[in-house]
């Protein structure tokens, strides 16, 4: 044993970005989310972030989260179960389930944690876990964790889903996992005709709507909105570092599930709790959706459908979406990899996904222009993207 | 008994290649981990069989597919039977 074998054992695949000359991964952003973004020392328009709405550098959500600092400080230092119990924390909690409508919520640091953390408490060696096969990675390390018989399913193909739950007898309990809008290409999973196939097959549902919370819905109130599924009787779970431009993961679902993860789940128990600011953050970002969501979704609706225009008349290869984000289809690592550098050359910062967070040479690149974007920077963007699909 | 493997195998590789007996799981069919457990899913239901998927942990083609499921003798009858 020599820590030198181990060392060589860690080394990263940089041959990509050696060949490009550039990494797009770790840029160091030296601004907030403000009308450009500072991106190592250069302005850019940002559309990259997840800050849909545009309430990340918000002056009321800023001025919540600064007064809660001035109440409580900067953090509890201790986790929900002991000292991070702060009442603003129990107040979000009630306030996150009557948002969704559903019985309770717990809070984690992370969505990454909350799925990470949920699978292994309720479901074990004698269940069967079948989950699309496009979904996150939080909810395939989560699954995996649970030694469950898993089967994946092909991306949001009901007939496929239906298949294997026919035949899916003998297991302690059936799970079906998927998500809202899978954020990497901008398809909405027909959950509602999910949640039918698991009432008939008795398998429980659970969603991820990290990238539907606060976006979909006529009130922003995420997938359970949007495809009118009233009653519903399975687990949710959700980002708040997205729409909701904070941080942090909840778990929802009936008050027995609520309870028992509370004193089970390790990654809730054993963490630090969500701190003063950022919980103040979250709950005053409910409230201007609560007032003003239709006016922010109309603003995000159309600045998605002018890019999405610039990229078809660029040339581009891309899927109107439904959900506010375009995904252009980019292919192979290389590919994906040029297009993002061009895009960044001229000032526009985006995502670029490769395997593995897409299947192989199924490169995308994400543009997702935040409702608080003005029309100004919305025009050079549109500018930009023919420019480049026209060169 | 091939053919019925490679449609099996063919209808949940979506958007890929026409699958042969050739073909190689990573370079030509693209197939990453959660692929090779519908895979894998897809032939249980098939053929009504129980596989581990450590057992097959090590194929690289269609045909090493093929091997394992005949020498695992799941396919006792005969290629005729099936
Ligand atoms: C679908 C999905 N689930 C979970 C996460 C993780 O959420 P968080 O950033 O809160 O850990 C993300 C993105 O980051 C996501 O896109």
């Amino acid at each position: 044993m020599d820590l030198r074998d181990f060392y060589t054992r860690l080394s990263v695949d940089e041959s990509l970005a050696e060949v490009m000359g550039y990494n797009p991964y770790y840029q160091k952003i030296d601004s907030g989310l403000n009308a450009r973004i500072l991106v190592n020392g250069h302005e850019m328009i940002d559309l990259a972030s997840n800050n849909y709405l545009g309430l990340a550098a918000d002056n009321r959500v800023k001025q919540a989260a600064m007064e809660a600092i001035k109440k409580y400080g900067v953090s509890l230092c201790g986790t929900p179960i002991a000292t991070g119990y702060i009442d603003l924390f129990q107040q979000l909690e009630k306030k996150l389930s009557h948002f969704i409508e559903l019985e309770e919520t717990i809070i984690l640091p992370s969505c990454y944690q909350a799925n990470n953390g949920l699978f292994n408490c309720i479901a074990g060696p004698k269940d069967l876990i079948i989950v699309d096969r496009l979904v996150h990675s939080s909810l395939i390390e989560g699954i995996k964790s649970t030694g469950s018989k898993i089967r994946p399913f092909l991306h949001n193909n009901l007939e496929h889903l239906e298949g294997i739950l026919q035949r899916s007898m003998g297991y302690r309990q059936v799970f079906v996992v998927t998500e809202s809008v899978f954020s990497t290409e901008g398809s909405i999973a027909p959950f509602k005709e999910i949640v039918q196939l698991c009432e008939k097959y008795e398998a429980m549902p659970i969603i991820d709507d990290s990238h539907g919370i606060g976006v979909l819905g006529k009130s922003g109130r995420g997938i359970l909105e949007e495809q009118r599924i009233a009653g519903y009787r399975g687990i949710y779970t959700a980002s708040l570092g997205k729409a909701f431009a904070n941080s942090g993961g909840m778990i929802s679902g009936e008050k027995k599930l609520i309870n028992y993860l509370k004193y089970y789940c390790s990654h809730l128990v054993y963490s630090t709790a969500l701190t003063p600011a950022v919980l103040a953050g979250i709950s005053s970002v409910l409230d201007i959706i609560h007032f003003e969501f239709s006016g922010i979704k109309k603003k995000l609706i159309n600045k998605q459908r002018q890019i999405y225009e610039a990229l078809l008349e660029g040339g581009f290869k891309v899927v109107y979406s439904k959900a506010p984000m375009n995904s252009i289809q980019t292919g192979s690592k290389e590919a994906t990899f040029i297009l993002n550098r061009k895009l960044y050359e001229k000032g526009i910062l985006s995502t670029p996904f490769i395997e593995p967070a897409v299947p192989i040479s199924e490169g995308r690149v994400r543009l997702i222009a935040g409702a608080s974007l003005s029309q100004d920077t919305v025009d050079e963007a549109v500018a930009i993207i023919k420019r480049i699909g026209f060169s | 008994m091939e053919d019925r493997i490679i449609m099996t195998i063919q209808s949940v590789l979506d958007k890929r290649p026409l699958i042969t007996l050739d073909s190689h799981l990573l370079e030509d069919l693209r197939v990453d981990s959660l692929d090779k457990l519908m895979i894998l899913s897809a032939l249980e239901d098939e053929f009504a069989i129980t596989i581990s998927e450590d057992d097959f942990a090590d194929v690289v083609t269609i045909k090493d597919i093929v091997m394992k499921l005949k020498a695992r003798g799941f396919f006792a009858g005969g290629a005729a039977t099936i």
